[in-house]
């Protein structure tokens, strides 16, 4: 069943109501789950309507679940329940380091320290960040010295139309911090107005959201989060 | 660049902190959220245990997805519904395969006390319609294309389940349920109610 033909929308948009109101025959429900595992306008079709339904019963009366149920969700996650529950970002890229490892060495070859290679052995910093493929997608250095973080995209990293990038620093037990909108271009600057290893150096790992033009309104990433990396010292 | 909230209010902001691996942030979106998602569930699928383990189900979903969350596309808690409800969705639609049943669906076996002046499911749409927009759309609605709508809605009924449910042949009742999506479609998204 090709449903993201272009002369089938209606089909499509049929299926797909039927599919979030719940009506679909099981084995329906689950080819049509199937298939948006691999086609993302079925996907988007499918989400588009649960979205559009779940504004419907929005007002129920609250009913509280039973006071064991967090705990159940934190022992599932692999979180202890009686274990406090600081921010731990760290655990979450574990995925990210062997990545980094493995293109440290590619950063390099990609030419974004040149500034930093005229001027060592004074230490730099280096982040590759990725998405959940584990491909490397941007690259974030800071030279000695400078007030400003070098960006590389790689490949053609681009925002969704009209969206723009947002880097944010992850720091240990506290909120990120908004390090601001990364400039559209292969390879940019973002001002840091302080020194950028030192304000790099400070966060254990980055983050890259998608944000309307400005940047996040609210200080904390409003987008879908896509890219992330550790901050590793080049030298 | 900007200041950083350190409590940014709202479930947006929650799950914008959950995305980056933020447990605290993620225990305060399930004190703000579990109670209305539990009773979608319960609604749903009227049984407390079953209700109990798609919520955990949700949130650790909404843990591993929160970095999918868009908020220019959807608001926080219509997100969350739609996890939710497709959870309990896929709940049902299993047990209707394990079952294989031939029988009407078992209503009576409702182990959830509804109080006896309960709302019939159609009242319920309504009066559960949040914003004035999605009431006005509901209303907009033919009482049968309403009917149909809202116990698939609320009870999570199948068309085959709902035909024998209304008394009504497949078709007839497959139709209300298309062109009353298709209404409710065309209002909604005129009335901008999902963003």
């Amino acid at each position: 069943m090709n449903l993201s033909r272009p002369d089938r929308p209606d089909r499509l948009d049929r299926l797909a109501a039927e599919y979030a109101l719940g009506t679909s025959p099981p084995r329906v429900r689950r080819r049509l789950a199937a298939i948006a595992r691999r086609d993302t306008v079925v996907a988007a079709a499918l989400d588009d309507w649960s979205q559009r339904l779940a504004v419907l019963g929005t007002a129920l009366p609250e009913v509280d679940p039973p006071a064991r149920t967090w705990d159940r969700i934190a022992a599932r996650l692999g979180w202890s329940a009686t274990a406090d529950a600081r921010p731990s970002w760290w655990n979450r890229l574990a995925v990210w380091r062997a990545a980094t490892a493995v293109f440290l060495a590619a950063a390099v070859a990609l030419g974004v320290l040149q500034t930093v290679g005229k001027r060592a052995p004074a230490p730099g910093i280096v982040v590759i960040l990725a998405g959940s493929d584990a491909k490397p997608a941007m690259i974030a250095a800071a030279a000695p010295g400078e007030e400003v973080l070098h960006v590389k995209s790689i490949g053609a990293t681009l925002p969704p139309a009209g969206r723009v990038f947002e880097l944010w620093g992850l720091p240990k037990g506290a909120a990120p911090r908004a390090l601001g909108v990364i400039p559209a271009g292969a390879v940019v600057e973002l001002p840091t107005r302080s020194a950028a290893v030192a304000l790099l150096a400070s966060f254990p790992a980055l983050a890259v959201s998608v944000e309307p033009p400005g940047g996040s309104p609210t200080g904390v990433p409003t987008g879908p989060v896509v890219f992330t990396g550790q901050v590793e010292q080049m030298f | 660049m900007r200041p950083t909230h350190e409590r940014g209010d709202g479930l947006a902001a929650l799950i914008g902190r959950t995305a980056l691996g933020d447990r605290s942030a993620f225990e305060h979106l399930y004190r703000a959220s579990s109670a209305r998602l539990y009773a979608v569930a319960l609604r749903m699928v009227k049984d407390a245990a079953l209700a109990e383990e798609i919520v955990q189900d949700v949130y650790v979903s909404v843990w591993n997805a929160a970095a999918s969350y868009d908020a220019a596309r959807s608001q926080p808690f219509t997100w969350l519904a739609a996890i939710t409800r497709n959870r309990c969705l896929d709940y049902l639609r299993r047990r209707e395969l394990d079952t294989v049943s031939l029988t009407p669906a078992t209503d009576d076996a409702d182990p959830i006390d509804l109080p006896v002046d309960a709302p019939t499911a159609a009242e319920l749409l309504i009066a559960a319609a949040d914003a004035r927009a999605v009431r006005g759309c509901i209303e907009g609605l033919d009482s049968r294309q309403r009917q149909a709508i809202a116990l698939a809605f609320f009870q999570g009924l199948s068309h085959g389940e709902l035909a024998r449910h209304l008394g009504q042949p497949l078709g007839t009742v497959k139709s209300w349920i298309r062109r009353g999506l298709e209404r409710l479609k065309s209002c909604l998204d005129a009335a901008g109610a999902t963003r």
